[in-house]
């Protein structure tokens, strides 16, 4: 295992993880392996991704019975469904008796999952219902159904599972991210937001992590994204491209590798962050959520907008999208991207939030087709695995809550370091 | 379906050529040129079940949107395009069939179908090749005097439900 050079006291631990992660990760910098290394891939995956709960989906995209999506969790491909009862249910997409691949549509409705390899056919719930030919197969079909993922559950209609029985309760997991979904949802003044406008999905030549930490790192946006702004008018005008005094917004630690890019103490107007000047084009979605929220509350979202927030480690609210991480190998992931569409408002309003997600997002965006050559870049430059990246930016000025949060200047590594800490923390359990 | 004179045949396929070549160079003010005012530019995903204004698309442009994309290009700041890729694409199977009620008083419309193989080599980032095979339907007009502009572009990718890898170029 010893495939990196020097100085990271790399050493076998002996004890969960293999590699010293006490070493690669370090308060104010981090190791170019952690992005190169098929060692460390091969863990993350099994200490994040197996160990740990992940989002996987939305009930809004299977609401009846029957219904399902698949999904990867790390490289594990799983099915997200709702059984008869009207129960969240994860599955492994893999068949009980030679591993075939069961579920090969993206969505769909189903009453059952029939493998074509040898006929095998199971129910909802993963029960080895029939096996052809039943003279020759004399095991208890119970010890042959499907393997079903001992953790679902949902949190604002937002659901997340884990592989690991022992992974503690979501509520623990989420936290401060809790809130972050309550805000989410708070959008729509039914409290109810639906995904269902298909997914795009960009690939990077990068490791995964660069995705967290690039979508709320605030820094980069006057660099990257100056092509952007020199064309469009956008939120982001206010939020992030003053100089470094003027600048309001913040980077957020929630605590649990949730991170946030915090927009909304640039506001002055309500729903800039949709490219409006005023909420006057909508006068039914303010009326609405007056009446859902009170008036008070009702403006303070109108003005505040949708939360910018990584949920660790495969969640990204981004404003009006929801974003999720994929990883595929050390050097290559996914981001994939859908509008996040409201319920309780007028087609108008959902359609302005889709053709936004479209401006903005996905291999085309006029933002995210930037940064995604960044992070390819950054990945040729790391490839030798042998140098440091520095994540010290601000750790003198950063200030702390008492929810827990740790709180940054908007350029500032405030989150990269959340992301990082908690990293470690998984990596070593 | 409407026959095409061998004339009408050759002046499509050499503006489809034309467009073609300037997107291949990357000459975005000429390319830009070719379009017309109601111009749609449409990168669907592909393999949903609903159809856009419901469905997301990797690309869904109107003209102002398009007219942004092209500015950004043009502003020398849009990293996954600089250096610019260089690209080959080839169009083959043409089908051209005439509109029976065009949209502007005067003009000659047509429907045209057209396989594209483009050939892309990423010198920005990675340095690799990548293919981008679609099936493509355009529309084009002759206006009143006879000047030939897209008004419609839909780049229906064979891979477009897949994971694409940044798509920075006009395709």
């Amino acid at each position: 295992m010893s495939a990196f050079p020097d100085v990271t006291g790399l050493s076998l631990s002996g004890a969960g993880a293999v590699l010293n992660y006490n070493g690669l990760v370090q308060p104010d910098r981090v190791h170019a392996s952690l992005y190169t290394s098929d060692a460390v891939y091969r863990e993350e995956l099994e200490q994040i991704f197996y160990k740990g709960w992940v989002y996987v989906g939305h009930e809004s995209e299977i609401p009846a019975p029957g219904d399902f999506v698949r999904r990867n969790i790390g490289e594990e491909p799983v099915v997200l469904l709702r059984d008869r009862k009207g129960a969240l249910q994860v599955l492994k997409n893999r068949c009980a008796h030679r591993g075939n691949l069961i579920v090969t549509k993206e969505r769909g409705n189903t009453k059952n999952f029939a493998c074509v390899y040898h006929g095998w056919v199971f129910n909802l719930n993963g029960q080895l219902l029939d096996v052809p030919y039943p003279n020759g197969f004399t095991r208890d079909r119970k010890d042959y159904g499907l393997e079903v993922l001992p953790l679902v559950e949902s949190y604002r209609g937002f659901v997340f599972a884990s592989f690991n029985p022992d992974a503690g309760s979501l509520d623990a997991h989420l936290g401060n991210g809790k809130q972050v979904l309550d805000r989410t949802v708070e959008m729509s003044p039914v409290g109810k937001v639906k995904l269902t406008a298909g997914w795009v999905k960009h690939k990077f030549y990068a490791n995964w992590k660069m995705l967290p930490e690039n979508d709320t790192d605030g820094y980069h946006v006057n660099f990257v994204h100056a092509s952007f702004a020199k064309v469009l008018r956008s939120h982001y005008d206010e939020s992030l491209l003053q100089s470094e005094d003027d600048m309001k917004s913040e980077t957020i630690d929630w605590g649990n590798g949730h991170t946030e890019l915090n927009l909304a103490p640039t506001y002055t107007k309500e729903m800039e962050w949709l490219g409006y000047p005023d909420a006057s084009r909508f006068p039914a979605y303010v009326a609405a959520l007056e009446e859902a929220h009170g008036h008070e509350r009702a403006h303070e979202v109108l003005r505040a907008g949708p939360p910018h927030t990584v949920i660790f480690p495969n969640l990204f609210i981004a404003e009006m999208n929801v974003v999720m991480f994929e990883p595929r190998g050390p050097n290559e992931c996914v981001q994939l991207h859908t509008p996040l569409l409201l319920e309780g408002v007028s087609d108008a309003l959902n359609e302005r939030i889709l053709r936004q997600s479209e401006a903005a997002m996905g291999p085309s965006g006029f933002l995210l087709a930037d940064d995604g050559i960044i992070s390819e870049r950054q990945q040729i430059a790391l490839k030798a695995g042998r140098s440091w990246l520095d994540v010290s930016r601000g750790d003198a000025r950063e200030r702390t809550t008492e929810q827990g949060a740790t709180i940054g200047h908007v350029t500032d590594e405030t989150t990269n370091r959340g992301f990082w800490r908690h990293y470690k923390k998984v990596m070593t359990r | 379906m409407q026959l095409v004179s061998v004339e009408e045949q050759r002046q499509i396929e050499a503006l489809l050529y034309k467009e073609a070549r300037l997107a291949d160079e990357s000459r975005y003010a000429e390319w830009e040129e070719l379009v017309d005012d109601d111009m749609y530019y449409w990168v669907p995903v592909g393999g949903l079940e609903v159809d856009t204004p419901q469905a997301i698309s990797v690309i869904a442009d109107n003209r102002k949107r398009l007219s942004s994309r092209v500015a950004q290009l043009k502003t020398g700041m849009r990293h996954a395009q600089l250096p610019a890729s260089p690209l080959c694409r080839v169009l083959s199977n043409i089908e051209i069939e005439k509109l029976p009620e065009p949209s502007q008083a005067g003009a000659r419309e047509y429907a045209v179908r057209a396989n594209s193989i483009l050939y892309e080599m990423r010198i920005q980032s990675t340095q690799t090749l990548e293919v981008w095979p679609a099936r493509v339907e355009y529309k084009v007009r002759a206006d009143a005097a006879g000047a030939w502009k897209l008004f419609f572009k839909k780049v229906m990718l064979v891979n477009g439900s897949e994971p694409l890898s940044t798509l920075g170029f006009l395709i």
